[in-house]
């Protein structure tokens, strides 16, 4: 079922899947990346195996991306944090989540982890970092780069004669995104949280893909988080989720699950 | 749902075609011939995100019979891009029919 949930001073849309009662399950949270993004990206990949093993799953529309309102301000890290918070609040949960995100979900999943812990039992950063100062450097370099070759309108035909009329589509909806809200200059302003990541206190789970740069990072995670596992897949890009999706499914499948056994012993 | 549906593939057809009006509302459908040749992607113009309020809407008039969320996950991209109304409709005609 899909819904429109008032979460702060939007509105936010949200699918579930699983039995919802309430009775002890696990419940995972799923969020998703940037300006060509929505929940869909979960909805037809993780989230239905997710439900078949026994877990509650909810999936959203960050703000401007979706069916979810698009304010005009208003989207730095902090804001994506509260909308969560708003969200979890609205349904009545007060379960702690398993909080998955992919590329800037990722980022939003692990900020959620050092702003609200109590509300978190684990998280899962698929291709992203953490909201530390330097993450916000690599979103200002790439939103401006983006922002400007999509704003000349030749690009378009380009991106579709070179990668096709899909990708040429969800450009003109990144498009639109920019040109309708401040997002590009909010997200590099975002609050962050300390380079020695002691705000990390819940588990951390980190998959990447081995060229896309990002792998770059498991030993400093490894030496700075606790309880951190890293997974790096050979091969493999940036889009771990969409090109990787048995895989990441079993890895996140069998964490949620040793974290909600570590949990029920006694 | 204890509804008596249709498993009449033009029924079935007639159904989704209002439920297709009903998401793309705001999206300017209303006067979109839709045919079992009629594509979702290039024809009607649905993101993915539209994919997953027709689901929804799909659930409710169909109850458990139909899995429209298992049905596009197991499909690859170049195969929802190009997916059709008319294979939709097949596919809801024939878990009616398993489900009977």
């Amino acid at each position: 079922m899909t819904e429109r949930l008032r979460t702060g001073g939007i509105t936010t849309h949200a699918a579930r899947l699983g039995a919802w009662h309430g009775d002890g399950r696990p419940l995972v949270v799923f969020v998703h990346g940037l300006l060509t993004d929505s929940l869909a990206s979960y909805y037809f990949t993780l989230g239905p195996a997710f439900a078949t093993a026994g877990m509650d799953v909810l999936m959203y529309d960050l703000r401007g991306h979706g069916r979810t309102d698009r304010p005009a301000t208003g989207y730095r890290l902090e804001d994506f944090v509260d909308d969560l918070a708003a969200l979890l609040d609205a349904l009545g949960e007060t379960r702690p989540a398993h909080v998955v995100g992919n590329s800037f979900g990722g980022t939003v999943a692990t900020a959620f982890s050092a702003w609200h812990p109590a509300r978190v039992a684990t998280v899962t950063m698929i291709e992203a970092e953490p909201p530390v100062a330097v993450w916000t450097g690599h979103m200002a370099e790439g939103l401006a780069d983006a922002k400007t070759r999509l704003a000349r309108a030749e690009a378009f035909g380009w991106i579709s004669a070179n990668y096709g009329a899909h990708t040429a589509r969800l450009s003109t909806v990144a498009h639109r995104i920019f040109e309708s809200t401040t997002l590009a200059e909010d997200v590099p302003a975002s609050r962050v949280i300390a380079d020695d990541l002691g705000a990390l206190t819940r588990p951390l789970l980190a998959l990447f893909g081995d060229e896309s740069g990002l792998a770059e990072q498991v030993p400093d995670l490894a030496a700075k988080v606790a309880r951190c596992r890293t997974v790096v897949l050979p091969d493999q890009g940036h889009s771990v989720l969409v090109e990787r999706p048995q895989e990441t499914r079993d890895l996140i499948l069998a964490w949620v699950h040793e974290h909600t056994l570590a949990e029920a012993a006694p | 749902m204890t509804t008596d549906l249709s498993t009449d593939p033009a029924a079935v057809l007639a159904d989704i075609a209002g439920m297709l009006r009903t998401v793309g509302a705001d999206l300017g459908l209303d006067d979109v011939e839709i045919t079992r040749a009629t594509t979702f992607h290039d024809d009607l113009e649905l993101e993915s995100i539209d994919l997953v309020v027709l689901s929804g809407a799909l659930r409710s008039h169909y109850g458990e019979r139909v899995n429209f969320a298992e049905f596009v996950g197991a499909l690859e991209l170049d195969e929802i891009i190009a997916l059709t109304v008319g294979r939709l409709v097949d596919h809801v005609v024939a878990s009616l029919a398993a489900a009977a």
